[in-house]
């Protein structure tokens, strides 16, 4: 062993490298506080680490880099530890770096000798800077892509070049291929190559002046090793273990693929920077412009920390106090605001909205992409756009959800609220004007419609123009209208609800309601067929008991139980709405397209005609699939039921006032 | 290497690094020596940085095609295309609709045909013509939202706030709401009374008072 170790030392005078590595003298003993700079040259070798093989399996173009990551953390072994080990270190860095950095001025170990190794500090904290800023765009999710979106318009701010920086940082005039490919070359790269001559230079230089001591009498003087290296790796180890947790618990969020025309109103930069977001909403900082407050305050900061070691060196000791003050300050600035920033979003329930529905769609497209369709070659921002899981809620709050809701809420998880209220008033929950969509065409749904017809279409006469319409039939005028209080199924279900509900009817309502549900034919259901035959006799030959008895619903809707024609006309139709599949995808699409056909309510409709000018023809075949159930079974936690919400918002002993809504 | 453990005297001279004499050599070696070493690393660089330039300095750049519906175009050669929605379907009352706009977009290697490229707000006023807006905040390049319960437009992100007409109500956005020309035609003419919206979609750079083109 010896002689392979002279061996070596006679052809590469490695031991004394090794010992001016190792034997570093340190003054005073060795301390917890000189551990910082460990910390993060250990982060930035996790970096490295985990960095490489991310790059063996990560692919970047706008098809394929949220497609790789995806893949990454959902498919490959350990995949997600490696991503979340990148994710977290990468904001461990930053605060460590801010940690560093404010020690160092506390300290006084930016003053000279040791300026130049300060100034190169500052370096190194823009490199890391510009790394956090390429790698969140990384994985082309909706959040990456709309905060990074925020850094290269502010970046087009900068007086003089800068729409040309924002043009050369983005690879073109928009988003694209390519600024992924120069994103990563940067992320990969430049940035690194950067970094590890910087370092080089910084450890080189803090070596030629040593540590800044304050006390050398306050222990035995020491060496690095093993002694300040003990207390280094007991801080890495800590560190490790933060974001290995992290990694292992929390793990990296990837948010639904990035797409332009789609609106992402979660947008938010990293925590790190919440500050600056905050700070940027201040009203006096608004009204300055963005220039001033994104790019001239920072600038300023920037260069106040930069000139700190001439401030002190004229200024002598009451320049070092001002430095101190300044970054006692900054440091107590940053921290409040970023406490606003999370404080103030936790409070927006237009922000939380906004949040759910981007887990929503994130967990969405995860789980399609692991479905036994994967990622079509097109990329993965088709599943989404193809989804009605996806679209129809979306649909749903845009056409829809003006007079209807969809559980309580406007299809999207949020109330609807009335136009008009005042400024800085609190919005007033809208009644809805038309049948809550929820349960549409399932059991719940039919068994409404069957023995609660008038409490069921009830929301209706919120409406101004059952409002209108009831006003002037009761003054006499011949209005044809629906009054869900008075019509022939209103008595039919009305006056025999006695019956409807007696236990000489209770299998016969069941079995109706089977039926009825089985013909709306809903996906992801099973139906009982012995008792939709009986249903089917009880709707045509109307096979009840009691009251009920000789009552049919083909009585009156003569087309139920056939097939909905593929070209539907009015040739048949009689005075009452056709049932034929009453709630499937077929007679969904027909109605919505044509409610005041008379197969349907003919002059009594009052819903707004859908044609495919206001409509396309596959926005209709997405959310009636939604409404149908007609996609991939989802195991994404849907919003939440706000019938409850609703209906104590409405009831008359509620504090909040209510107007109908305008149609 | 000024400490070291090792006695370098105890090594054979062989293994120890030959000891050099600074050599006199005239100006004009000197002069060629830097100007060689320069320019075998200016060279590589000077290439290596114009090519990373490329965004700005590239001269050919490919144009999109017309977006094609079957057989009828949906792409004109001003720029305009024609919309999904017509003027039927934008609401009397003048609540703006929102509409997602298509394209074909060329990104670097690959035409996307007839893809989303962007979504707009329409907006009937008065005597029904139609006013269109980019969606997209010229503030930060977010999304902005029209808000009913206000009725006015808003963006989530830095509070953005503006009117029906687009105008802004606050200090934040350094200009109005983008808006779009429109153009009404009947089968792809120009006809004031036509159904069809025709809108030159752009987007425009933001964070600036002035409204350019990107």
């Amino acid at each position: 062993m010896d002689s392979l170790i002279n061996w070596l030392e006679t052809r590469t005078g490695f031991k004394a490298i090794l010992h001016e590595a190792l034997y570093e003298r340190v003054p005073g003993g060795a301390r917890w506080r000189y551990v910082w700079g460990s910390t993060l040259v250990f982060t930035f070798t996790l970096q490295v680490i985990t960095g490489f093989m991310l790059w063996s399996a990560y692919s970047p173009s706008t098809r394929t880099a949220w497609e790789s990551v995806y893949y990454i953390q959902h498919e490959m072994f350990l995949g997600n530890i490696i991503r979340g080990l990148h994710h977290y270190a990468a904001q461990a860095m930053v605060l460590l770096m801010a940690i560093h950095l404010v020690q160092v001025i506390i300290d006084g170990a930016y003053k000279a000798p040791r300026e130049m190794n300060f100034w190169l500090g500052i370096v190194l904290m823009q490199i890391v800077l510009g790394l956090s800023l390429t790698g969140y765009l990384l994985p082309w999710d909706q959040k990456g892509y709309y905060a990074t979106q925020v850094t290269t318009n502010i970046m087009s701010a900068t007086p003089v070049v800068g729409r040309e920086v924002q043009v050369l940082a983005q690879g073109g005039s928009d988003y694209g291929h390519l600024t992924l490919t120069r994103f990563f070359a940067m992320h990969a790269g430049i940035l690194p190559t950067l970094l590890v001559a910087f370092l080089a230079l910084h450890i080189y230089v803090f070596r030629r002046h040593g540590l800044t001591v304050h006390d050398p009498k306050r222990a035995p003087d020491t060496t690095f090793w093993p002694d300040q290296v003990l207390k280094d790796s007991v801080a890495c180890l800590a560190v490790l273990a933060v974001v290995l947790l992290l990694a292992i618990f929390r793990g990296a969020e990837m948010s639904a693929p990035a797409d332009p025309a789609v609106k992402f109103d979660a947008a938010r930069p990293e925590w790190y920077f919440l500050f600056l977001f905050r700070f940027l909403k201040f009203h006096a900082v608004e009204s300055l412009g963005v220039t001033f407050g994104a790019i001239i305050v920072p600038g300023i900061i920037m260069g106040i920390i930069a000139i700190m070691p001439i401030t002190a060196k004229v200024l002598g000791n009451f320049g070092h106090t001002l430095n101190r003050i300044f970054i006692w300050a900054l440091a107590v600035g940053v921290v409040v605001l970023t406490v606003m920033a999370f404080y103030e979003d936790a409070n927006d329930t237009g922000h939380q909205a906004a949040l759910t529905e981007a887990h929503r769609d994130g967990e969405r497209a995860i789980e399609l992409a692991s479905g036994p369709d994967m990622i079509p070659v097109e990329g993965a921002v088709t599943l989404l756009r193809n989804d009605p899981f996806t679209q129809g809620p979306r649909l749903f709050a845009q056409h829809c959800s003006g007079c209807h809701r969809y559980n309580g809420h406007d299809g999207r998880g949020s109330m609807v609220t009335d136009a008009g209220a005042a400024e800085g008033a609190a919005p007033v929950i809208a009644a809805p004007t038309a049948a809550d969509l929820g349960s549409f065409g399932n059991r719940k749904w039919m068994t409404a419609v069957v023995v609660d017809y008038s409490n069921h279409f009830s929301w209706m006469k919120n409406s101004a123009w059952f409002r209108d319409a009831a006003a002037k039939a009761a003054a006499g005028e011949s209005v044809e209208y629906i009054d869900p209080d008075n019509s022939e199924m209103a008595d039919w279900t009305g006056g025999n609800t006695k019956s409807l509900n007696a236990p000489e009817n209770a299998d016969n309502v069941k079995a109706l309601v089977e039926f009825l549900a089985a013909e709306a034919g809903h996906s992801g259901t099973t139906y009982d067929p012995l008792l939709v035959a009986k249903g089917r006799e009880l709707a045509i030959h109307g096979t009840w008991a009691g009251a009920l008895k000789d009552t049919s619903c083909a009585g009156c809707h003569d087309t139920i139980g056939q097939d909905f024609p593929a070209e539907p006309d009015d040739s048949a139709a009689g005075s009452y709405p056709t049932l034929a599949k009453y709630g499937s995808a077929a007679w969904l699409k027909d109605f919505i397209r044509n409610p005041n056909a008379a197969r349907h309510y003919g002059p009594k409709n009052r819903m707004v005609v859908y044609s495919s000018q206001k409509l396309s023809d596959k926005d209709l075949d997405l959310v009636v699939r939604w409404l149908t159930r007609d996609y991939p079974a989802s195991n994404v936690h849907d919003y939440d039921d706000q019938t409850a919400v609703l209906n104590s918002a409405l009831s008359p002993n509620s504090t909040t006032e209510v107007e109908a809504s305008k149609e | 290497m000024t400490s070291s453990s090792s006695d370098p005297a105890t090594y054979p001279a062989e293994f120890l690094p030959p000891a050099t004499e600074t050599p006199r050599r005239s100006m004009l070696v000197h002069v060629i020596t830097a100007v060689l070493s320069f320019v075998i690393v200016a060279v590589p660089s000077t290439v290596g940085g114009l090519f990373f330039l490329d965004p700005i300095l590239r001269k050919k750049k490919s144009g999109a095609g017309g977006a094609t519906d079957g057989e009828i175009l949906k792409k004109d050669e001003a720029g305009f295309i024609r919309l999904d929605v017509t003027k039927d379907s934008v609401p009397q009352d003048g609540t703006p609709l929102a509409v997602t706009v298509r394209d074909d977009i060329i990104d670097a290697w690959n035409m996307f045909r007839d893809v989303p490229v962007g979504s707009i707000w329409l907006r009937k006023v008065g005597d029904g013509a139609i006013l269109a807006f980019n969606s997209v905040c010229p503030h930060l390049g977010c999304s902005v939202d029209y808000i009913r319960a206000e009725n006015h437009f808003f963006c989530p992100c830095h509070t953005s706030a503006f009117d029906l007409d687009g105008k802004k109500t606050n200090e934040i956005p350094p200009r109005d709401m983008d808006v779009l020309e429109v153009s009404m035609r009947t089968n792809g003419l120009d006809d004031a009374n036509g159904v069809e919206i025709w809108v030159k979609f752009q987007n425009f750079q933001k964070a600036t008072s002035d409204k350019i083109v990107i």
